[in-house]
């Protein structure tokens, strides 16, 4: 019976995972191209999440669709972190990068870029009365920026200035208003938005010193380049760009209270939940991934502990020195490094374009089955001695007295390790953020770039994630109660 | 394979070495035992009593030497261990029922798993042997809730379930408190009349002098004496033998 119910979990294992990489594989349709974001940066790309949910918008990506509809393709959107972008070209992940990114000499080793859609100036964000308005005023100050952004260059070129290269425009803001940064220096597009949304920050407009307009990035030697330059061309003449620009650049935003009618300090550090409250079901709609995540992988990861300890404790040398090996790399090598060399070069070394969500669950279980085999293993070996003499004095073979005698036993013994180390994926889940997963915390930070807020979002899901964990928790004791019962 | 044995030979061991690492546990037993035989096998600790019983079933593989089992010798590196083991039952010390199954589930585990007899059969040929051993009651009884009789009664029961031609028993009453001792034993007692070939270690002088048909006296790896149990208890013949039964009764 029970040999049976392992075999039909592990034949709905595989399936799901097949299900995933069919699904994956389907949206693969030849006439699509595919546009790599970083929706985090209003309003070049964002997501309006009380609006238009889950779909990412912006002046980017209007050119994008108006783009690739003139060509007769049909676009798909996907999301992820800025630093991601060009290796996704060049994995073959996307087929083109819009995200307001300026063709810097650097890059053009690496992509082919467009011709320039768009060309905007460079903003120094500071706090109310520090009287740093110039390029000059930043010399000796820390100065926050975007990693791998043309503002980075620009400022790197300054004199003698602090550079602070931080992943997203929302945490160089916080850093901002918490001072550990002097100042930031953003583009003036996104200034603006941040602008009415932060009356305690002033936003000083520095001159160009060289050409820092956006592009379209493609990948080395794309035939699309030509196509898409004859568009913006033509976009360009009409006045498509400025009218589009007008709409974006121009737009109002997401409310604040009314100047004046709190004190600054109040409203620097007061926190405002109602600002999230639109944006609600997007966030909650997150718990279903980081759910559903947490259990393929813990599930996978369990199985997979399992075969791997049964190596540990194998007279076959070759498996035992696999097993051990593969459990000191994993453990012994961060997780998020796994991750991301898994997202990554997946596509350039098989060819298969492997979806975040996917990448995510296989680095996930690879990885727990690393520490999960470690915990079987010790509970095969807590298991007395005697029984393994007693099931094979009555020849019981090996297969049968592993499945129906010794790991019962050992799995009751190691039950609370076994929670844990699915409350560490719980946790460690929110790590797929930054390939792109819109788990629950890539949910909240998406909230807070739309919304120019930092701390509600993240404490609100910070909350979910505890009450996930409580449950959990409480789940394993009362299942640990049952099993105790039965004996 | 097959020793020019006649077919009265349950078990024949043949020069039986085994050492673990440097020390020498057993060196160079040979013996035979019959069909239908009780021996007891006894001797001070340390003597090579649950080694030798231990090798009889591979749960230790001999260094050297011969063991056949119905004539097939089981020592070789192509014999099946485990066909082999379903012939020849053991019963520990310790019992080692099986902690997550109950009374019935223990005895019947390895005729259904194993064996592939009918659940129902099985079932009911459990019951008779729980009915054997005086456990009918306790059969949907975890083993947490018996007494040390009790559980080696039930390991008894499982032991024959698998209807075994050979049963070795390894100190089964060692572990238990006094008062338990002689329930275990009467049962042992009435299999030795169903003529089981038995092998079994033993403290209790009492009972092998009344039920075996020959003593094993192991003494240093080796076997000291090989006499009826009349012979041996009234009148041993080597000097150890003397000490070991003047401090034992």
């Amino acid at each position: 019976m029970k040999r049976l119910k392992l075999k039909s979990m592990l034949v709905a294992a595989i399936a799901i995972a097949f299900c995933l990489i069919a699904i994956a594989s389907y949206a693969q349709a030849n006439k699509t191209l595919t546009l790599a974001t970083s929706p985090d940066y209003p309003p070049y790309e964002f997501k309006d999440t009380a609006v238009s949910g889950n779909e990412i918008i912006g002046f980017d990506i209007d050119i994008a669709k108006y783009i690739t509809k003139k060509l007769g393709y049909e676009l798909k959107v996907i999301g992820m972190d800025f630093n991601g972008l060009i290796p996704a070209l060049q994995a073959g992940r996307a087929d083109f990068v819009m995200a307001g990114m300026t063709p810097t000499a650097e890059r053009k080793k690496n992509v082919n870029f467009s011709d320039l859609y768009y060309e905007a100036q460079n903003t120094i964000v500071a706090n109310k009365g520090s009287n740093l308005t110039k390029a000059e005023d930043l010399a000796g100050k820390k100065v926050g920026v975007q990693l791998g952004s043309i503002q980075q260059e620009a400022v790197k070129k300054m004199a003698g200035v602090q550079l602070a290269p931080l992943n997203r425009i929302p945490d160089i803001i916080q850093e901002i208003k918490s001072n550990r940064l002097a100042a930031g220096v953003i583009e003036d597009t996104v200034a603006t938005g941040y602008a009415a949304a932060n009356p305690d920050l002033e936003f000083n407009t520095i001159p160009n010193t060289e050409a820092s307009g956006s592009a379209i990035a493609f990948g080395k030697g794309s035939r699309l380049v030509p196509e898409f330059n004859r568009v913006l061309q033509q976009m360009k003449a009409s006045g498509q760009i400025k009218e589009l620009a007008n709409k974006w650049f121009s737009r109002p935003i997401p409310q604040e209270p009314a100047q004046g009618t709190q004190p600054a300090a109040a409203s620097k550090f007061g926190l405002d939940f109602g600002k999230i409250l639109p944006s609600l079901p997007y966030i909650l709609s997150g718990i279903w991934v980081t759910l559903t995540f947490t259990l393929l992988s813990a599930f996978l990861g369990f199985l997979w502990g399992i075969v791997l300890s049964l190596f540990k404790i194998s007279s076959i040398k070759p498996l035992f020195w696999f097993a051990t090996a593969y459990t000191s790399i994993f453990r012994g090598t961060p997780l998020i490094l796994q991750l991301t060399l898994v997202y990554f070069a997946t596509p350039q070394l098989t060819g298969y374009n492997i979806s975040a969500l996917q990448a995510g669950v296989i680095t996930f279980f690879l990885n727990s089955g690393a520490y999960i085999s470690e915990t079987i293993r010790a509970g095969i070996q807590a298991v007395d001695k005697g029984q393994k003499e007693a099931a094979e004095s009555l020849g019981v073979p090996y297969k049968l007295m592993m499945g129906d005698i010794i790991l019962p036993q050992a799995l009751k013994n190691i039950l609370p390790a076994l929670v844990n180390e699915s409350i560490a994926l719980l946790k460690d889940s929110a790590l797929v953020s930054v390939i792109g997963v819109e788990d629950l915390l890539r949910r909240a930070t998406i909230v807070g770039a739309e919304k120019y807020i930092y701390f509600e979002p993240l404490i609100f899901v910070g909350a979910i994630y505890y009450l996930m964990v409580l449950s959990l928790t409480w789940g394993a004791n009362v299942l640990e109660r049952r099993l105790q019962s039965s004996s | 394979m097959y020793s020019n044995a006649d077919s009265k030979v349950a078990v024949k061991v043949d020069r039986l070495y085994k050492s673990f690492g440097n020390l020498k546990v057993l060196r160079e037993i040979t013996t035979e035992i019959h069909k239908g035989e009780v021996i007891a096998i006894i001797g001070p600790s340390g003597c090579g009593k649950s080694t030798f019983l231990r090798c009889l079933n591979l749960l230790e593989i001999p260094t050297s030497g011969k063991i056949y089992i119905d004539g097939v010798d089981i020592t070789l590196p192509k014999a099946d261990i485990m066909k082999i083991r379903q012939k020849v039952g053991m019963v520990f010390q310790h019992f080692h029922l099986f902690p997550h199954m109950t009374v019935l589930q223990n005895v019947i585990y390895a005729p259904v798993k194993v064996k592939q007899v009918a659940k129902e059969e099985a079932r009911l040929k459990g019951l008779e042997l729980l009915e054997k051993v005086g456990l009918s009651d306790k059969a949907e009884v975890y083993p947490s809730k018996l007494s040390g009789g009790q559980k080696q009664r039930v390991a008894i029961a499982r032991c024959l379930a698998m209807e075994p031609d050979i049963l070795l028993m390894d100190e089964p009453t060692s572990a238990l408190d006094p008062e338990m001792v002689k329930e275990v034993l009467d049962v042992m007692k009435a299999l030795t009349k169903t003529g089981i070939t038995m092998a079994i270690v033993t403290h209790e002088m009492g009972f092998a002098r009344e039920v075996a048909h020959r003593i094993l006296f192991l003494d240093g790896g080796k076997v000291a004496e090989d006499v009826p149990p009349q012979e041996f208890f009234s009148n041993p013949k080597c000097d150890r033998a003397k000490q070991f039964l003047e401090k034992m009764l």
